[in-house]
């Protein structure tokens, strides 16, 4: 069956570039599969390859199954679910409480941005009011985690194209991050912080002069990134002009977050349908034009840059905070401050009901998206009434993302390959969920 | 001390009493290896010591694991690698991606049962004498997944050395468990596989 | 290419009904109709872009957890700490599974509208990988998780789990799997 070529072209209003190629590249008939020519085939020259599941530059457990003929890529399989952990049908069998510590392990390496797309599905369907400073600080910590995710990328992407050191020096920022989040929320990675209706500790003395250290250090090390790489030769030559995909390709396969912003579409759901205080903050999107792995470069790295403005303005906004309230104040949905259970019985009957059974979310469903570092992570949420969810689907912009391998191997060298793979940033945890 | 002493030239085999320090861990400090012997007594009595002992220490010290990150636990793993928690120091800077020149396997993350094949490779292809850690609780117990797709417990299909808790460890808890797998070894600990009743 | 807010869905082909909650707009479509009601959504309406594919399996609805009517007229207020609030039994639902295609219109005003349709076990749905090419492994995680045929769909093969898995794990009858744990509050 034919892929139907005469797809809606985009709003020209948001397209800055992307008409990178003539027509379209996705192969047909699967979309996600580049079959190896009859041509081809008949000169008798195809190797097939497996980049298994164990490699060290597939990011985690991607299985690609590579035809070549010499270093020519002429067909691609991308074969994944070796880290699939049944999360969502985990999640219906765990309370809404205990539910909120799953998301986090699906895209391990944005784990807040996973938090907090779940707790505002839940808070969303609940109708409850985050206070404000629960939003500022929610806005704060999952932008810090964005430099972290675009870090990691960074630091294992340049690593896998031969830029070594590039992964000592993001690795030391990481730490710097790593550092702010144990000093909030006690733990690394995976922090479990977000609560149903806001936070679940306040924010601890001595944590802005902190972070305000570490915004004021992060532009630096931006800056000598980009002094490695942005200008470098090697680097240049090896992503310029690869893993090309248009704007109209990128949208019809489905790509968000930075892979769409390179191609040229100037799509950003902080932008278009603001979530938390986004649309009271002052940040840039990086919208470049040529949608290769050079410009998924740039968006990310650009991206930090923006993500350290915003991080200045929330600390603004919150050191004139001190002393509200971090979280809601509905006591059937989140449990009483602990001095209340000596004085009123009523708390300690709702700390009990909340403990022990859950609290009962409305039936209903909703679908949340938001702006993850690798795109748009969705969660759909089905309720029943119950103490439990019924139905728990994370949209993962990971999964997503890794449909666009074929597309974008267009004749492509096994090098190319490692750094396209790198490039679309995809998450093992959050494609195989 | 253990049965190792003065038995020189043979791996201690199943069935015999060990002694083993940090299996004991009467409470955390220097293992008796290295109380027995500083460095400088090292270099006057390596000519005396058990050649195990000798080999134990080489072992150990340059102990090169393979690049087998799965999950969350991978960029921890990740992280030791990196230079605030330096793994270097101990020797096992050199993450190895093919299996066959490496010998310590950390399983770090959750192994899924269409993974469990790739993995049971994985250790087949490394040669003796090789090493499991089994970081994270994934990989312990299949942590907080007691569900159809994840294999519970990797010492399911492999035989473990070490067992390192957390979700994910600290670097510095993954580093603990390397050095006390360094500690096992120069101490003489017979390997995993040849006391654990997983297929071998 | 429609322009300005999409107020009105009624004349998509095969609609039964639109709900609108939460802020969101569901339109339940009938499945025979299902292609021509997506074409006319990225056509005519301007939806370009499919985010999601989700089925859900509605077996055992609701759970047995779920309390009926207890509150007041009024609903809940949290002032008043002793009023519960309203809370009706879910609604029936018309078949055993709902797919839900999440369709965003990527234009300067984006729009979000949520596409279902109602099927019982083994029926199949068409699939929508001619308009939107992404719906490739969506459909086949649908088919894999939970065994909704696609028709039409080029590759409708495994994709999490093993190839030769038995069963389509996100169904309700399937079971949670696992070992059984000693001390666990979790059944």
């Amino acid at each position: 069956m034919a892929i139907a070529p005469e797809r809606p072209r985009i709003d020209p209003a948001l397209l800055r570039g992307g008409d990178v190629y003539e027509g379209t590249r996705i192969p047909s008939p699967v979309p996600t599969i580049l079959e190896v020519s009859d041509e081809i085939r008949a000169t008798g020259d195809v190797l097939q390859v497996n980049f298994g599941p164990n490699h060290p530059s597939t990011h985690g457990v991607l299985r690609l199954i590579v035809d070549l003929t010499g270093e020519e890529v002429v067909g691609l399989k991308a074969v994944i679910g070796y880290l699939h952990t049944g999360f969502e049908k985990t999640m219906e069998q765990k309370t809404w409480w205990k539910a909120i510590t799953y998301p986090e392990r699906i895209d391990y390496v944005a784990y807040q941005n996973n938090e907090l797309v779940f707790v505002l599905a839940i808070e969303k369907l609940l109708a409850i009011e985050v206070p404000p400073k629960a939003t500022w600080m929610r806005m704060l910590l999952c932008e810090l985690n964005r430099i972290h995710s675009h870090l990691v990328y960074l630091g294992t992407s340049a690593l896998e194209i031969g830029a070594i050191s590039m992964f000592w020096y993001c690795f030391r920022e990481r730490d710097l991050i790593l550092d702010l989040f144990e000093m909030v929320t006690g733990y690394r990675m995976h922090t479990r912080y977000f609560q149903t209706g806001g936070l679940a500790e306040d924010i601890p003395i001595g944590f802005y002069p902190e972070a305000r250290k570490f915004v004021d250090w992060m532009p630096q090390a931006i800056d000598d990134y980009e002094g490695l790489l942005a200008r470098n030769a090697i680097w240049l030559e090896r992503t310029r002009g690869i893993g090309l995909l248009s704007a109209d390709d990128a949208i019809a396969l489905g790509q968000t977050g930075p892979n769409l912003r390179a191609s040229g579409v100037d799509w950003d759901l902080r932008r278009r349908e603001p979530y938390l205080f986004y649309d009271q903050v002052d940040f840039r999107v990086p919208v470049y034009p040529n949608g290769d792995v050079y410009d998924r470069y740039r968006v990310r790295v650009d991206e930090m840059r923006e993500s350290t403005r915003i991080v200045e303005q929330c600390l603004d906004r919150l050191e004139d905070m001190e002393g509200e309230p971090w979280i809601a104040d509905d006591r059937k949905v989140v449990l009483p401050p602990r001095e209340e259970l000596h004085t009123s019985m009523e708390s300690l009957i709702h700390h009990f009901k909340i403990v022990t059974e859950g609290y009962r979310v409305p039936a209903g469903e909703i679908y949340v998206p938001i702006e993850s570092p690798r795109g748009e992570q969705g969660c759909y949420v089905v309720s029943d009434g119950g103490p439990k969810p019924w139905r728990v689907k994370f949209r993962a912009p990971s999964f997503v993302a890794l449909e666009a391998t074929a597309t974008t191997m267009h004749d492509a060298l096994v090098a190319d390959l490692i750094a396209i793979v790198g490039s679309l940033d995809s998450v093992m945890g959050d494609t195989d969920r | 001390m253990g049965a190792v002493e003065g038995e020189a030239g043979r791996a201690p085999r199943i069935g015999r009493k060990m002694k083993t320090e940090r299996l004991l861990w009467p409470g955390k400090g220097p293992s008796a290896f290295e109380r027995e012997l500083g460095p400088e007594e090292l270099e006057r009595m390596v000519g005396l010591t058990t050649l195990d002992k000798a080999v134990g220490w080489a072992q150990s010290s340059s102990i090169w694991p393979d690049t087998f990150g799965l999950a969350c636990c991978a960029i921890e793993m990740m992280a030791i690698v990196s230079s605030r928690y330096d793994i270097a120091r101990f020797g096992a800077e050199v993450f190895r991606s093919s299996p066959r020149q490496a010998d310590l396997l950390i399983v770090s993350g959750r192994v899924s049962h269409k993974m469990a094949a790739p993995l049971r490779q994985i250790y087949d292809q490394m040669l003796e004498p090789k090493w499991v850690i089994a970081m994270g609780a994934c990989a312990s117990s299949a942590g907080m997944f007691n569900n159809y797709a994840v294999l519970q417990g990797v010492d399911k299909i492999v035989p473990v050395d070490v067992y390192v808790p957390g979700c994910p460890p600290r670097p510095e808890g993954l580093i603990e468990g390397i050095v006390r797998l360094q500690e096992r070894i120069k101490a003489g600990v017979p390997h995993a596989y040849e006391w654990r009743e997983v297929a071998t | 290419m429609a322009r300005g807010r999409d107020l009105s869905y009624d004349d998509v082909p095969g609609l039964i009904r639109t709900t609108e909650a939460y802020g969101e707009t569901t339109l339940v479509v009938d499945v025979a109709q299902l292609l021509e009601a997506c074409s006319y959504l990225r056509d005519e309406r301007g939806f370009n872009f499919l985010a999601d594919i989700t089925p859900t399996d509605y077996l055992g609805w609701p759970s047995s957890d779920v309390s009926g009517y207890i509150g007041t007229p009024g609903g809940r207020d949290i002032n008043d700490p002793m009023t519960q609030g309203l809370q009706a039994l879910p609604e029936e639902k018309p078949a055993r599974f709902s797919v839900n295609y999440h369709l965003l219109a990527l234009r300067s005003e984006p729009a979000r509208v949520r596409v279902q349709v109602w099927i019982d076990d083994g029926v199949a749905v068409p699939s929508v990988i001619e308009l939107w090419p992404t719906a490739d492994w969506h459909e086949r995680e649908a088919w894999d998780m939970m065994g909704i045929p696609v028709e039409g769909h080029p590759n409708l093969s495994r994709i999490l789990m093993d190839d030769d898995w038995e069963g389509h794990p996100l169904r309700k009858d399937y079971p949670i799997g696992g070992e059984p744990v000693r001390f666990s509050s979790a059944e």
